[in-house]
């Protein structure tokens, strides 16, 4: 509240009505005084010389009575000021200084001694003069006067009172002259702030300001409107091109999820239909095997066992893909996923099914992320398989699991120490059917870390890997951590991205 | 003085004032003499009153003290005093003849008798005449020294001024004890 008594925040016409008010108030206060001290000067003036011209009379009058010295003259000549009640003391001295006449006043004071010179001019409340008697160019005598200073000051209370009361209703005036002459200034910008403001608050970009006159709020009124003209004309053909633009996208999508359907139904049921002749292939070689052994010579068996062996292979392929399209297509079911029991059930089934190796595996508890369980288990099934994989030539296996939380995002770590990959090729690493390995040093389909980059994403997060030299490799599947309604920002997030699909 | 005797303090004190008066008194009218205060006057008159007759500039204004001087000396300070722009001399002439060259001529009081001549005389020559002597104005004289009680005064015969085609200030005529006009 105390904030709106701040001039920032006073509206225009205010600080423009007090800015004429106070320069007006200055200006008149200056007149005011200055008249004042005028006036004061002009009455002293006037009064030292009417006072200067009673003494001159009186003291031209007294001159031949001073030489006489006949007191009685002189009083009867200075009685004449008893009429004068302003004068509060009269002396006439003779030529020797000594007080030859007086005429005093309500106060009773004696007339100053001439030893030394008396104050004379306007001290305090009272103007004295002291001016010497001559006779023919000879001092005869002093004629001493004081006149207190009431008239005076009465008359400049007066005029202060009245040049005040003048001033304060020429105030009146310019306040209400001003009140009304400050609308040329600041309504135009009032309606201009107005116009700008409904704009911004409404966007109703078909507000026009009127435009007063040809100074610069003329020009700032219809620079204005243009301004606002060119923007309601490209805000038009921004709606228009967005409006397009979200047609296209529609179509494109539509056309993308399309031909995207057809192709992962092409790539299942190929998949699929691959499955049947590659059984057939691989039924009738172990057949082969079997029955005809004997009819073989060695180079027909080494032959047989390779058909087999690739028929395997082709067999892993073919579940991989299942599985890749798999992880595309499917609906996902967002639910909180104890990570943690996860991955060692996974490490579990590992340690029960493959080699000898020694294995230490350590996995950070309690890790919890958001997402579709099934797929989460395949996309980390694959990377701990990996490791399980490029460590079984080691001697001994260390694979370490952990978790960096940081506020919008966790990213789990899956450090172990096996051979590693070249960093040169860190780019094809989640590309399907690229292999950074022969099959001779590692079997592998090329589709595991394409699935796992494809779960991943799904859950709107990324994966990446970095592999020092001689330390192994170390995988970061990081997950954007929404911080309220998690599970259902992504439900949300999923079940767009399920719709947008397959809609 | 019969208070000194009961008081020293108060005797002292008394002492000192009367001490005080007496040095200041030489500067005050009221315990000047008589022929001081009257020699002042004569002065001060000289200022006061306009002689027509127009005197070539510098010329000398020549006071004349015509019969025995009462002043006994005390006029000599006059001389060589200015009034007017003009140096005073005195002059002490014999005869009425001698009084020609004279511009203010004081009557002496033994000159009572002859004071209707000398005064015709003088007037004729537009001489100020001044005396002491009692009723002086109304015997044709223009200035004449009065005696009120301790205080000197004078009276102004107007008249007589106007016949010598004297001018006298109107100043001097308000502080005059008497004018005839």
């Amino acid at each position: 509240m105390s904030d709106h008594w701040r001039w920032q925040y006073w509206p225009l016409r205010t600080k423009l009505l007090l800015l004429t008010v106070s320069i007006s108030t200055l200006g008149i206060l200056l007149v005011c005084t200055s008249l004042v001290v005028v006036e004061n000067r002009t009455y002293e003036a006037q009064l030292e010389s009417e006072l200067h011209v009673i003494a001159d009379i009186l003291a031209e009058q007294s001159a031949a009575a001073l030489l006489f010295e006949d007191s009685q003259q002189i009083k009867t000549i200075i009685s004449s000021l008893n009429q004068i009640e302003t004068i509060e003391q009269v002396c006439v001295y003779n030529v020797s200084g000594d007080v030859m006449s007086a005429l005093n006043g309500t106060g009773y004071e004696p007339c100053p001694s001439l030893d030394v010179e008396p104050e004379v001019g306007f001290v305090g409340d009272y103007y004295r003069l002291l001016e010497p008697v001559t006779l023919d160019g000879d001092i005869v005598g002093q004629f001493y006067l004081m006149s207190r200073l009431e008239v005076l000051r009465e008359h400049i209370w007066t005029f202060i009172v009245i040049s005040f009361s003048v001033g304060v209703g020429i105030q009146v005036l310019l306040i209400w002259v001003a009140s009304r002459l400050q609308r040329l200034i600041s309504e135009p910008i009032v309606e201009l702030s107005s116009a700008a403001d409904r704009i911004s608050h409404e966007h109703d970009y078909s507000i026009r300001v009127p435009v007063y006159g040809k100074d610069e709020l003329g020009s700032l009124g219809s620079a204005f409107n243009e301004m606002i003209g060119t923007i309601q004309q490209q805000n038009r053909k921004i709606l228009q091109s967005k409006d397009d633009l979200e047609r296209t996208v529609a179509e494109r999508t539509s056309e993308l999820s399309l031909a995207n359907r057809e192709l992962e139904a092409f790539s299942f049921s190929v998949s699929h239909d691959l499955r049947q002749p590659l059984r057939a292939i691989e039924g009738f070689g172990q057949a082969l095997e079997e029955d005809c052994r004997d009819q073989l010579d060695n180079t027909g068996l080494d032959y047989l066992a390779r058909i087999r062996a690739a028929t395997v292979r082709m067999g892993s392929l073919i579940d991989g893909m299942l599985v890749l399209s798999r992880v595309s297509r499917q609906a996902m079911e967002i639910d909180r996923v104890d990570l943690s029991a996860m991955l060692a059930e996974i490490v579990e089934e590992l340690q029960d099914t493959t080699d000898t190796v020694p294995s230490e595996v350590t996995i950070q508890p309690d890790m919890q992320v958001v997402g579709d369980e099934r797929m989460l288990r395949i996309a980390f099934q694959n990377l701990l398989e990996n490791a399980w994989k490029y460590t079984s030539k080691n001697e001994k296996r260390v694979i370490d699991v952990s978790a960096c939380e940081e506020r919008n995002s966790i990213t789990i770590a899956l450090k172990d120490n096996g051979v590693g990959f070249d960093m040169k090729y860190v780019d094809k690493l989640f590309v399907a059917f690229n292999r950074l390995h022969t099959p001779a040093q590692f079997s592998g389909t090329g589709l595991g870390l394409a699935t796992v980059d494809r779960v991943v994403r799904r859950h709107f997060g990324r994966v990446f890997a970095e592999s020092p030299i001689d330390s192994g490799a170390c995988f970061y599947v990081e997950f954007p951590r929404p911080e309220r309604g998690a599970e259902s920002g992504l439900q949300q997030q999923a079940t767009r991205q399920n719709r947008r699909e397959y809609g | 003085m019969h208070v000194a005797g009961g008081c020293p303090q108060v005797f002292l004190k008394f002492l000192i004032a009367v001490l005080l008066w007496s040095t200041l008194g030489t500067a005050y009218g009221s315990v000047r003499s008589e022929y001081e205060v009257k020699a002042a006057f004569l002065y001060n008159f000289t200022r006061l009153i306009t002689w027509s007759e127009p005197s070539e500039e510098g010329a000398r204004l020549t006071i004349c003290v015509f019969g025995r001087d009462p002043f006994g000396g005390v006029l000599q300070e006059l001389n060589g005093r200015v009034s007017q722009g003009r140096a005073l001399e005195l002059d002490y002439p014999a005869s009425l003849e001698e009084i020609d060259r004279c511009q203010v001529l004081f009557v002496g009081a033994g000159k009572a008798r002859d004071l209707a001549e000398i005064t015709d005389y003088a007037h004729a020559r537009q001489i100020l005449t001044i005396s002491e002597i009692p009723d002086f104005v109304e015997e044709g004289g223009i200035i004449g020294y009065v005696k009120e009680g301790n205080v000197i005064r004078f009276e102004i015969n107007l008249l007589s001024a106007q016949q010598a085609g004297l001018q006298i200030n109107s100043r001097l005529l308000e502080l005059a004890l008497r004018v005839i006009r």
